[in-house]
């Protein structure tokens, strides 16, 4: 009875967007569909954390002059970008990374359960897992696109702390790179029942001379779906069903 | 008008390169300051990731019959602006506006889609 009860009051919270009992304890609810609503690069909404360029270091420089995205204001057509490639036939479509999934232009939700937070992009469906268990970072798997995120209530703020990332990712749209020495602080707040709020630092100081970052705002969209979508489709499936063809 | 039978002019002399090259993703391929209306025939239509195509046949100022291909966003997004798989169909009299490749082939990428008479809007809903 006492279960039913409270897998009430959650499904309710969920509902309303109010806090959530997870192991018998009120946290706050980020639960929802979230669409990215503004950003700091204003005329293109979906493209960087800063209007200009963050504070680099000669590593990234360098880096940096070599990307070629496939959109904004420095956009190539036959750009090298590793998630939205533009030349034919290439493959691309490779996982953004953190923090630049929430570039990506697709809506996101937020599914907390008991001990995890996920958040569930509709881009290529990527999810990634924010444990909120109180377990140290585990990063035996070694690098990875997404990196290792644990997370900790702060009032009515979940802080999560990700590392463990490769360097095969931009932190952003416009090409900015990283090393795989990056560490993401994510401030995550739902400021009203419509919005969040999440704030990013990013620190890494192969590639960046100080800590930099952004405030990201989300609107809610609580009649949207997660719908399929898979980056590989439509192109690159026409190019596998040729590449296969040939073979033959 | 002048400018438009210069877009056909353009569009004719690039005929012969036949079937227009798919962009993958973004925006890059096309030419913002470019824009250009096509009238013609729906063909086929791909609600397909990354990007739905829209084909059509259209004719140039010559009455010649042309190919041409529009991209579109996601499906997902379309979907959520009220767009299904089933939005266009062979047949259907469409009217397409856009940004003209910027290698001059018979492709656009669409800002404005008319459909039998009938916009279908691109912005998605709440």
């Amino acid at each position: 009875m006492r279960t039913q009860r409270a897998q009430s009051v959650l499904l309710l919270g969920i509902v309303a967007g109010l806090p959530v009992l997870v192991h018998g304890q009120q946290t706050p609810n980020l639960s929802g569909v979230w669409n990215l609503e503004s950003s700091p690069t204003t005329r293109y909404l979906s493209y960087g954390f800063m209007a200009g360029d963050p504070p680099m270091t000669p590593w990234a420089e360098e880096r940096f002059k070599a990307t070629r995205p496939s959109f904004g204001p420095r956009s190539f057509e036959d750009s090298n970008d590793p998630v939205n490639p533009t030349k034919l036939n290439s493959a691309g479509c490779f996982p953004p990374g953190v923090p630049r999934i929430y570039l990506q232009p697709f809506p996101m939700e937020i599914i907390q359960t008991p001990g995890r937070v996920l958040e569930f992009f509709e881009f290529n469906h990527f999810v990634r897992q924010i444990f909120t268990d109180g377990r140290p970072h585990n990063t035996a798997l070694g690098a990875t696109w997404l990196g290792d995120s644990i997370g900790k209530w702060e009032g009515d703020t979940l802080v999560v702390d990700t590392i463990g990332f490769n360097d095969k990712t931009w932190v952003d749209r416009a090409g900015h790179p990283h090393s795989d020495a990056l560490h993401v602080t994510e401030r995550m707040r739902r400021a009203n029942d419509t919005t969040l709020q999440i704030e990013i630092t990013i620190e890494d100081p192969k590639a960046y001379t100080k800590p930099w970052g952004a405030q990201l705002q989300f609107r809610a969209h609580p009649k949207w779906n997660i719908t399929e979508m898979v980056c590989e489709d439509n192109v690159n499936f026409d190019d596998f069903l040729k590449n296969e063809a040939a073979k033959k | 008008m002048s400018n438009q039978f210069t877009l056909w002019a353009v569009a004719a002399a690039f005929l012969s390169t036949g079937t227009p090259g798919l962009a993958h993703h973004g925006q890059a391929g096309y030419d913002l300051h470019q824009q250009v209306t096509v009238n013609g025939t729906v063909s086929d239509f791909k609600f397909l990731n990354p990007h739905c195509i829209v084909y059509l046949d259209a004719k140039d100022d010559k009455g010649e019959m042309q190919k041409w291909q529009g991209e579109l966003t996601s499906p997902n997004h379309l979907l959520r602006a009220g767009w299904t798989a089933e939005s266009l169909k062979p047949g259907d009299k469409i009217t397409l506006t856009g940004w003209r490749a910027k290698s001059g082939s018979t492709s656009l990428w669409i800002t404005k889609t008319v459909v039998n008479g009938e916009e279908l809007k691109t912005a998605a809903g709440d």
